[in-house]
């Protein structure tokens, strides 16, 4: 079973990093389905099912439709797929500053001793009728606040795309 | 399953690296929020390795998680639209030519 | 998989265990692979040839006695013609598209129960799955609207989004309301939940006031998912040409086809497992002559659907692009929200005749008063004029 972490990890960096460095932002977008399908294998992986099932709908059936539709209303004039150059100015500092981080965040991890040994002892499980209860029992404030977040940022969204028709007449 | 800790927390941080490369380093503005999404990623990963290692009888964790990806959800899509808005200005989306505020 | 894996172990006690599992595995995918594009081949005849009678004509009769032999002709046809790409597409996401349409189909069928304990995978959350999966077809369709670097593709390819996008909604909070009755996503739980009533038949969900009303919005919803008329407009031949598959022949078109006739099925399998019972019907319980009741039984029922989908087909005009939209999102989107409502009220109510009075009260009521706030002007008789 360890080898599937292995593979999944594997799959989800080189999705990520093929997301970042692509040139064609469609198949820049592909990676990105492919980095968001080995979160939802991790999750799987830490019987987080629910979170899984989640990451699934919101993210590979929402948001990549959202960034495919976002690509395909902005595309340049000329029609090309984007700029040769595709790395912005000062681009080292960038990559440097991301390099340290990912160094300093390894090393801090591997020099905790306890975090490194494998486990032994029961495994975690949850169910969803455990997430609903709580839902509404404990964190039902929080709930609906989300929901309050998620109609303004509905709202303000179409306001903010729809702006230059509205100044146009 | 034995994989420690160690492990999951190293692959979101690596993960949370490429991410934060990506949002510094590229020049078009979807990327950058590609590079956003996938810091978001990361650190969810984070937050359900530790519920599954240190105390998953609380579903507490779980519970941020579910917050975290509709906020993130919710965040990408006022940001394309920004995005679209901008463009509809600038006529390209690429965030150097973006410097009006600039000095 | 896991009543294979306990059978095998049961008859085989020494064997390893690996081995068993691969052949536990092996059996569900080898069953769909085989079954299910199988019915998708016949679907494609029995549609053509009901259509064709619907129009008062014969449908295919030439390939074989009935036209049995018609969908391996068809398959032959499109496998040996001729795979052209256009010269500026998108190689990759030319190529990936049709691959993206096929694999949320077949993986919707691995939550769909055939008999007692029989599902290819049992999942706590099966229906939560069967929807994040059925979301994922979107993508297919956008890639190959994209890919075809053809401005009709691409209008062909949003407009199918936004209708795919749009109809989800009321789908799944049709489907919630199901699970509120059920309480369970996993779609075994959903089917034991209707095994009470008279033959195994009274317990269906179909018979309750919201089991009805979700029956009607989960069905017009699955017909809009997988882009059947009367929501084809993604592929309406007089608007668009072919929409989003225009630049696709030989065996890419095939397997676009395939992709949406098996969402189609696939969508009609989990409408029976919700709505119709599963695999409940007079004589199925567990046991080898009661698995293959339950088999015979959902088989009869998928098939039910089917014609259902082919005959509404066949019989309703193409809904207009604006017409769509707002049908999804005034109409179909406040009655499911209240048809949650209505489980919620039933649930509650202290005695049976008085939640099936209540809970039609209030999808009558609801329904009525959408309809007045949405209707868009009176309907007229209409008169017919006949040559003389």
């Amino acid at each position: 079973m360890d080898i599937a972490f292995w593979i999944i990890s594997v799959i989800t960096a080189v999705g990520a990093l093929l997301a970042v460095t692509l040139r064609n932002l469609v198949h820049c977008v592909l990676s990105l389905i492919l980095f968001f399908l080995g979160i939802a294998a991790h999750y799987f992986l830490l019987r987080a099912d629910f979170i899984a099932a989640v990451q699934i709908l919101i993210y590979i059936g929402a948001v990549v439709v959202l960034i495919l539709f976002a690509i395909m209303l902005t595309r340049n004039v000329t029609g090309t797929e984007g700029p040769r150059e595709i790395l912005g100015g000062k681009w080292w500092s960038g990559s440097m500053t991301a390099a340290l981080i990912a160094a300093i965040l390894c090393w801090a991890v591997s020099v905790d001793k306890a975090a490194m040994v494998a486990p032994a002892g029961a495994q975690a499980k949850s169910s969803v009728l455990q997430i609903g209860k709580i839902l509404i029992a404990d964190w039902v404030v929080p709930f609906e606040v989300m929901g309050v977040l998620l109609t303004a940022a509905l709202i303000g969204a179409v306001v903010i795309a729809l702006e230059e028709v509205r100044r146009r007449r | 399953m034995s994989i420690p800790l160690g492990h999951y927390l190293m692959l979101s941080g690596l993960l949370f690296a490429i991410g934060l490369g990506g949002a510094l380093t590229r020049k078009n503005a979807i990327i950058v929020l590609i590079g956003i999404e996938i810091m978001f990623n990361a650190g969810i990963l984070n937050l359900i390795a530790f519920w599954h290692y240190k105390e998953f009888a609380v579903l507490t964790a779980q519970m941020f998680a579910i917050f975290s990806i509709s906020i993130a959800a919710a965040e990408s899509a006022i940001g394309l639209a920004l995005v679209i808005a901008v463009y509809r200005y600038y006529k390209s989306v690429d965030v150097d030519e973006m410097a009006s505020l600039k000095g | 998989m896991e009543t294979i894996y306990q059978l095998l172990r049961s008859t085989f006690a020494k064997a390893p265990d690996a081995v068993l599992l691969a052949i536990a595995i092996a059996i569900p995918i080898l069953f769909i692979v085989a079954v299910y594009p199988l019915i998708f081949a016949y679907t494609t005849l029995v549609e053509r040839k009901a259509l064709g009678r619907v129009q008062n004509r014969y449908g295919p009769n030439r390939v074989g006695r009935w036209g049995i032999l018609q969908p391996i002709a068809d398959g032959l046809k499109l496998m040996l013609k001729e795979d052209i790409v256009p010269r500026s597409a998108d190689k990759l996401v030319h190529f990936l598209a049709p691959v993206m349409a096929v694999i949320p189909s077949l993986l919707l069928f691995s939550v769909v129960p055939i008999a007692p304990g029989l599902v290819p995978v049992n999942l706590n959350i099966g229906i939560l799955f069967a929807f994040a999966v059925s979301t994922a077809s979107v993508l297919a369709l956008f890639m190959g609207g994209w890919a075809s670097r053809n401005k009709f593709s691409l209008l062909g390819a949003m407009r199918a989004v936004a209708q795919v996008v749009s109809y989800e909604v009321p789908m799944v909070l049709a489907a919630v309301a199901i699970v509120m009755a059920a309480g369970s996503l996993s779609t075994l739980a959903i089917v034991k939940a209707q095994s009470h009533g008279f033959a195994n038949i009274g317990g269906w969900f179909v018979w309750r006031p919201w089991g009805f009303v979700g029956f009607v919005l989960f069905t017009i919803g699955a017909m809009a998912e997988s882009a059947r008329t009367p929501f084809d407009i993604p592929e309406a031949e007089s608007e668009i040409i072919a929409g989003y598959h225009t630049e696709y022949s030989g065996f890419k078109f095939a397997l676009f086809q395939l992709g949406e006739y098996l969402a189609a099925i696939a969508m009609a399998g989990i409408t029976v497992t919700m709505f119709l019972g599963g695999y409940l019907g007079p004589g199925s319980g567990p046991g080898f002559f009661g698995g293959l009741m339950s088999a015979f039984w959902f088989f009869t029922k998928l098939g039910a659907m089917i014609l259902l989908n082919i005959w509404i087909r066949g019989t309703w005009p193409r809904v207009r692009v604006d017409q769509l939209m707002a049908f999804a999102w005034k109409v179909l989107l406040p009655m499911s929200l209240i048809n949650i409502v209505a489980v919620g009220v039933w649930q509650y109510m202290p005695s049976r005749g008085l939640a099936w009075a209540a809970t039609t009260l209030v999808l009558v009521l609801s329904f009525v008063i959408l309809s007045k706030l949405n209707a868009t002007g009176t309907i007229e008789r209409r008169t017919y004029r006949y040559a003389s």
